[in-house]
């Protein structure tokens, strides 16, 4: 692999860049709730950034529980050939 | 024309026997006098609707106790069956029996024709002591069958194949016959049955127990084991006796002393058959999962059968509309899809030799038609469209529902499970799986086309009777009309 | 009597013709069949046809209506792509089974009648387990043999239930059924089989990643949605099934995010995706169904678009999970594209087509006041993107380089991805003529500011948290393992009592009758390949039995 390319996200300074341009994207899309009128079903939805937050807390949440679910289900690859 | 029928496979028997020194000839008769029989039966198709009165009475020993012949919807389609399967088999039978040099070909060739004379005797039988005669006749003509091979097995094997055959007819199905002379005062079969009015219900429900298990051939449990042993025969005759002529004469003598010595609203008022149904439903659950654990290809299908059976007792037990048509066409469609099943075990030991089903995997690259064949085949006994199996399924279903007896439901539904779980493998390995042993084979190695042809034949069998049940479910709902 | 006939027996009968064609005829043939059945029922207008006395039935073999052309079309679109990506496959048996496949499941949908419908739910049953067993393998023989069971019991149920019905009302129309008595709660549960509701879901996760490569992408496409369009068709507005769906978008998502077999992360996901319809169904306002219809729509396409590139990947490398994969886009940049494409779809990117789809059925679900089913779904579409918008491309194709470097996937599977991205794209941007499509009329523009800018905001809120846990390596790491699920209770438990109670109890009584245990034992040991089957047979034996004694106990009472 000594000749072979080397890609651009080769790089871990480059994935970086693309980390903190997340966290900057993200940053920009929950302020800009503040700019534009909603159209909302339940009162939450006006909350700032509140689809930003459940979705965050929700994705977190989701895999610290499906990481203490392995305790209970996890078992090894060959568990129903022996 | 009732004559013709009962005679022909004699005079076939009578000239087979002649032409013993020319094994061609011989053979050709064979397939000339199941055909010219199937052919007579069919030429009876037009005179279904002469029922009920027995119209042919060659011998009266006393008033009332004849031998007499009769024709109806229900033998009608038996005769139909075994007279036509019996010409496949004709045919497959030259195949196997040369490519196993099996010894004794004339006399095997002599008993089969015999043995559907018999059939075909039980078939038209008029009353009850007609329907016996060739009862215990069958039973003597498939004897010499069984034991083939003369070897110790085979020996065993009929003398438990005679011992439960005999023993449940003379000790128990000659006393029912007798009994119901008594309480009716004839044998006669008759629309609407002979029994109705003559003895209280728990003499019935004893007698209607003497006639379950005395008729062994049913296969009823605890009286199934003359059919596994029966086995060791040639392939053809597990083939066509084992999986239809001689069992199914066994449960369409079940079928029609109940609509026709008991009667089906007799039955179906007094609730005298429930029990039945229950036994019935009990041998279809045990009798596969007994099959489930057979290594043996032939001993598989054999427990199969048994289980098949008691769809057809089941049938005539709920002695309903559709429990009654659903059992008698289950006669015609598990005919079909289990003579198959055989045809492909024998096409297997011809090409193969192996008969174990631990032994099949990777052959469906050596013999694809055959195992297709045995796919198709299970696929109808499983009762799945579009295969006609599906359509006796629904009958039986609905008669069960008719009769509000809602396990039997559940019955007929894990038995269509259960029949995959022990037919499926088979094919599927057969297909999927490579041989464990690296014995690489040359490539495309089917049994003679003698042997294949027939399997094909029934095979395609199973398929179009889902297309063309309508026609048999209007020729076999004149059984429900009271 | 009419002439017409289902247009899916275009593709069956075509199907059986298929050996007889060399190289590149067969090609030719396989691509011509599904056009030709769609051209067909193009010019099919609505109505029933095909009208057939059986018995004393009168089976209405096709009925084409706004509901059923909508599936029956993305049917046909389904069945081209997968014809298209399987064209390099030589083995006869995929494309012969997949066309059966397919025909059968389009038939199901045109289906007028009851007893119609359940052939054709058998077909699909037996056609496709073929798909499976083509891997070849021992492994994929059993998961096959267990597929095929559970599916035929679906058949069973539907069988029964619809024999019972025939017996009850005299009536086999296929119409609005509605929970009511013991014929339609069996005709449901045997949907519900189908569906994979949860705990009737796992042999979806069982069976299709044991599929081959070809063989899984027509199977994602047809079997759950036939049961989607008969629940759709059957039981629309039934409560129930707002909960059910919900329960079904939840819950596979965490095995999704611990389970390693990538193709099986997808069948996951399948069944989140599958929740959202069935919630459309439960709701059962005219914007859910026409929400429901959608998302089916546009689901079997970036379904079968990931499908598609993970068995590529899968074709290429010959592995597919997650541990030993990474760093595939230096080898396989287009269908590293084509992946990205179908995972924006499924995690509802605006200008993809989950985008125009699945809003549908959470605005109805807002409209209607379905608060927790709102958030639980709201919570699910967070989590498809976690497992299947990031998952799987980043764990196939990104993540540590596993020094993997294999050709790019063959020209035909390239072409299908490609087909199937365009449509996932085009149909996010330009969504008018998919609406239309629709039972019922729409009234919904997708692209307002606010459900961009919500949906944005949920999105990439949700990758943050995939990277921060990526970053400090709290994320769970990929292994090799198996995960037990609901299978575990007829893969194993039936073992554990044959173990644990049965065979103790032929000991004990085996002191006084030597055959039984000699026969206990060697049914076990003597005939090893028909032991899978005997067990689960055994267990469905008694989970039937239990369950319809007690179903039918009714049935007795006068």
């Amino acid at each position: 692999m000594e000749n072979e390319k080397k890609y651009w996200l080769d790089q871990p300074h480059n994935v970086d860049k693309i980390f903190w341009g997340l966290v900057g994207i993200c940053a920009l899309l929950a302020v800009f709730d503040v700019f534009y009128p909603k159209h909302v079903d339940f009162f939450w939805e006006d909350w700032i950034a509140f689809y930003g937050v459940y979705g965050f807390v929700s994705c977190v949440g989701l895999v610290l529980l499906a990481k203490q679910m392995r305790k209970l289900v996890k078992r090894d690859p060959d568990y129903y050939e022996r | 024309m009732l004559a013709l029928v009962l005679f022909v496979p004699l005079i076939g028997a009578a000239l087979i026997a002649l032409l013993h020194r020319r094994p061609a000839h011989r053979d050709l008769a064979s397939v000339v006098t199941a055909v010219s029989l199937f052919g007579s039966v069919v030429g009876l198709v037009p005179r279904a609707g002469a029922w009920p009165s027995p119209n042919w009475v060659p011998l009266e020993i006393v008033p009332e106790l004849q031998i007499a012949f009769g024709l109806e919807p229900l033998g009608l389609l038996f005769a139909l069956v075994a007279s036509g399967l019996w010409v496949v088999t004709s045919i497959y039978s030259i195949g196997y029996m040369r490519a196993h040099h099996e010894a004794h070909q004339t006399r095997f060739y002599i008993c089969f024709a015999l043995t559907l004379a018999a059939a075909m005797g039980i078939a038209l039988a008029g009353n009850l002591l007609t329907l016996f005669i060739f009862y215990e006749a069958m039973t003597l003509a498939t004897y010499p069958l069984v034991t083939h091979h003369g070897t110790d097995k085979a020996v065993r094997a009929g003398r438990l194949y005679l011992g439960y055959l005999f023993g449940t007819s003379v000790g128990l199905l000659l006393l029912a016959v007798i009994w119901t002379w008594t309480l009716a005062g004839t044998l006669d079969f008759r629309q609407g049955g002979i029994l109705a009015g003559k003895a209280d219900d728990a003499t019935l429900v004893v007698l209607l127990a003497l006639y379950a298990f005395g008729i062994g051939k049913a296969a009823l449990m605890p009286f199934h084991r003359w059919l596994p042993a029966a086995m060791v025969a040639p392939t053809p005759v597990s083939a066509l006796l084992h999986a239809v002529a001689v069992v199914k004469a066994g449960v369409f003598s079940v079928m029609k002393v109940a609509l026709y010595v008991f009667g089906a609203d007799l039955l179906r008022e007094t609730g005298l058959s429930v029990w039945l149904m229950y036994a019935a439903g009990a041998t279809i659950v045990i009798a596969s999962l007994i099959a489930l654990l057979q290594d043996d290809l032939k001993a598989r299908l054999a427990y199969s059968t048994v289980s098949q059976l008691s769809y057809v007792v089941l049938g005539a037990a709920l002695a309903n509309g559709p429990g009654l048509v659903g059992g008698s066409m289950h006669i015609l469609m598990h005919a079909v899809g289990k003579i198959t099943l055989f045809f492909c075990a024998g096409a297997i030991a011809v090409a193969t030799h192996k008969t174990k089903v631990s032994e099949m995997s990777g052959i469906g690259r050596r013999m694809p038609i055959t195992m297709f064949a045995f796919l198709l085949a299970s696929l109808s006994i499983i009762g799945l469209p579009p295969f006609g199996g599906a359509w006796s399924k629904w009958y039986l279903i609905l008669g069960a529902i008719e009769a509000g007896q809602a396990p039997l439901v559940a019955v007929l539904l894990i038995s269509s499970l259960l029949n995959m779980a022990y037919l499926l493998p088979v094919a599927v390995r057969a297909f999927f799986i490579e041989a464990s042993e690296g014995a690489r084979d040359p490539g495309i190695k089917e049994a003679p086309l003698v042997c294949v042809l027939p399997l094909c034949v029934t095979s395609a069998g199973t398929f179009l009777l889902f297309f063309f049940a309508g026609d048999v479910y209007a020729f076999l709902s004149q059984l429900a009309q009271p | 009597m009419s002439v017409e006939f289902s247009p899916g027996l275009i593709l069956i009968a075509g199907a059986v013709l298929v050996p007889l064609f060399p190289g590149a005829w067969r090609s030719a043939y396989l691509l011509l069949l599904p056009v030709l059945s769609f051209a067909y029922l193009a010019v099919l207008p609505y109505g029933e046809y095909g009208q057939v006395l059986v018995f004393d039935y009168l089976l209405t073999t096709v009925r084409v209506d706004k509901l059923s052309f909508v599936f029956g079309v993305v049917f046909h679109l389904a069945v081209f792509l997968s014809v298209l990506y399987a064209l390099h496959e030589r083995d006869n048996v995929q494309h012969v089974a997949g066309l059966m496949y397919a025909g059968s499941a389009i038939g199901g949908v045109f289906a007028g009648d009851l007893i119609t419908l359940f052939i054709y739910w058998e077909l699909t049953a037996i056609s496709s387990v073929f798909l499976i067993w083509a891997r070849r393998t021992e492994r994929a023989y059993r998961a096959g043999l267990r597929y095929v069971m559970i599916q035929v019991t679906s058949g069973l149920l539907l069988l029964a239930g619809v024999v019972l019905r025939v017996r009850e009302t005299g009536d086999i129309a296929f119409d609005f059924l509605g929970l009511s008595d013991l014929a339609t709660s069996l005709i449901f549960v045997a949907f519900g089989i189908k569906c994979a509701f949860p705990l009737l879901h796992n042999w979806l996760q069982d069976a299709y990643p044991e599929a081959t490569v070809a063989g899984t992408v027509f199977l994602s496409a047809f079997t759950t949605k036939l049961a989607v369009y008969a629940l759709a068709r059957g039981f629309p507005g039934t409560d129930m099934l707002v909960w059910i769906g919900a329960t079904m978008t939840a819950f596979p998502i965490f095995y999704a995010v611990i389970e390693n077999d990538l193709r099986r992360v997808l069948a996951y996901s399948l069944n989140n995706q599958l929740g959202f319809m069935v919630v459309g169904i439960g709701i059962g306002t005219e914007m859910a169904l026409n929400g429901t219809a959608a998302h089916a729509f546009t689901h079997i396409i970036y379904k079968a678009l990931l499908f598609m590139s993970m068995g590529a990947v899968l074709y290429r490398t010959g592995t597919i999970n997650g541990s030993d994969l990474g760093g595939l886009y230096k080898s396989m940049p287009y269908t590293t594209a084509f992946c990205i494409v179908g995972a924006a779809s499924i995690s509802a990117f605006p200008l993809f087509s989950g985008f125009v789809s699945k809003s549908l059925i959470m605005t109805a679900a807002a409209d209607e006041s379905y608060v927790l089913a709102w958030w639980v779904l709201l919570f699910a579409s967070a989590g498809v993107f976690h497992h299947s918008g990031i998952k799987i491309p980043f764990f196939a194709f990104f993540a540590r380089d596993s020094g993997i470097r294999c050709r790019e996937a063959p020209g035909n599977m390239l072409l299908a991805m490609a087909a199937a991205a365009f449509l996932c794209v085009a149909l996010g941007i330009y969504p008018e003529p998919l609406y239309r499509l629709l039972p019922f009329p729409v009234d919904y523009a997708p692209y307002t500011p606010t459900h961009v800018i919500t949906q944005l905001q949920l999105l990439l809120f949700s990758a943050l948290a995939f990277a921060l846990l990526k970053r400090t390596g709290i994320y769970p790491p990929e292994l090799r393992a198996t995960n037990l699920d609901s299978d575990w209770v007829y893969r194993r438990l039936p073992l554990i009592v044959w173990s644990t109670v049965l065979l103790p109890v032929a000991h004990r009584i085996d002191r006084c009758q030597q055959w039984l245990l000699s026969r206990a034992t060697s049914a076990a040991v003597t005939v090893p390949e028909i032991r899978g089957a005997s067990l689960l047979a055994l267990f469905v034996v008694l989970l039937l039995f239990s369950l319809l004694v007690t179903g039918f106990w009714q049935l007795a009472r006068p």
